[in-house]
């Protein structure tokens, strides 16, 4: 019986989650727990458009809720974290942890 | 225009950097610490009007035991039963709201639960108490404080330790503590300790020049928190208003 070689962390990176911008998206939702559409854009720097796209990426990932809503006249598009999408965005931080203990220990990395 | 505020897509290091960048930013859009200190701070120094406003001197015989007795004895009483419940309730319910309202303006959600259901606790535990009192009657002169299946010595250090545990240290130390977590704010928790070093320290009138007997005994007891907390309102208050304005 031959042991398994231990995976690189770059294979544990999940390409919907890892894209910079839903990244961004996934760690402003976590700490504010439901975040308006309009404090997303500003606080990442995006334009509405562009924020819309990676939103459906990750609404179809199943990672956030979205929840459209009027108040008073006023539209508003609030936020939040699916379990999946806390989990995908610690999975994440793990593996970049991990990633970044490989390469300053060149060794296998602490699990976080 | 360009995404410049998300992550960088650089190496691990400075992706993790980013978004701890990123936190931080939430976290300042999520802090109204100025709004509950500054209640905290209102509540306290009213404590000094109401405890003017009710204070009462009356000579009662002295207990046996004592050198005196026989003789007639200061009574001081002061303080109302109602004040403190009915005050730490509208300052919870004031800051619940006023969190909730700041979260839907700025469009950012808020962890002020814990802090709202620390302060719905006490509260329940200071009318338990005002009710226990006005049941039970204030204890005679030289009498045991028999509470909760405790019997007190009255003169004994460590009764008047628990008196100050659970006046203001448990009223609004406590909820500074829960909100220094809720805010992750370590000025919040030093400003916390401040206090409850402050409020857990015997302070006697004495050295303020007002004798026990004075209506104007409670003024450096409520004084000087309640000063403190409207000198950290004021603080915290240009702090956030400097954070938003270099975010801006």
């Amino acid at each position: 019986m031959t042991d398994q070689p231990e995976q690189h962390p770059i294979t544990g990176l999940d390409d919907v989650v890892h894209q910079r911008v839903r990244l961004g998206i996934l760690t402003v939702a976590h700490q504010a727990r439901r975040v308006e559409f309009g404090f997303l854009r500003t606080a990442l720097g995006l334009t509405a458009g562009n924020l819309s796209q990676h939103l459906s990426v990750l609404e179809k990932a199943g990672l956030v809720e979205i929840e459209k809503g009027y108040e008073g006249k006023r539209a508003r598009t609030w936020l939040s974290l699916t379990p999946a999408g806390e989990r995908a965005l610690r999975d994440e931080v793990t593996q970049l942890k991990r990633l970044i203990h490989q390469i300053e220990h060149g060794s296998s990395a602490p699990e976080a | 225009m360009t995404d410049a505020s998300a992550p960088s897509q650089g190496t691990p290091h400075e992706v993790l950097a980013g978004l701890g960048d990123l936190t931080r930013r939430v976290r300042v859009a999520q802090r109204g610490t100025w709004f509950p200190l500054l209640l905290l701070g209102v509540l306290t120094l009213g404590g000094i009007l109401v405890d003017r406003f009710t204070f009462k001197v009356e000579t009662v015989a002295c207990p046996a035991g004592e050198a005196a007795a026989g003789s007639g004895c200061t009574l001081v009483t002061q303080g109302s039963a109602v004040y403190w419940p009915l005050g730490l309730a509208l300052a919870y319910a004031a800051t619940a709201f006023f969190y909730i309202r700041r979260s839907r303006n700025r469009g950012v959600g808020t962890r002020v639960r814990p802090y709202v259901l620390t302060g719905i606790v006490l509260v329940a535990l200071a009318s338990a108490t005002a009710m226990w009192s006005l049941r039970h009657g204030m204890p005679q002169l030289g009498e045991p404080l028999d509470f909760w299946g405790l019997h007190l010595d009255p003169t004994s250090g460590v009764t008047r330790f628990l008196e100050r545990l659970a006046g203001n240290a448990m009223a609004v130390g406590l909820p500074l503590l829960v909100l220094a977590w809720v805010e992750r704010s370590r000025a919040l928790l030093l400003l916390a300790v401040v206090y409850l070093a402050i409020e857990l320290v015997p302070l006697s009138t004495g050295w303020a020049g007002i004798p026990f007997t004075s209506p104007w005994s409670a003024l450096p007891t409520f004084g000087i928190p309640g000063v403190l907390l409207l000198l950290s309102a004021l603080g915290f208050g240009l702090a956030e208003l400097s954070g938003r304005r270099n975010a801006s």
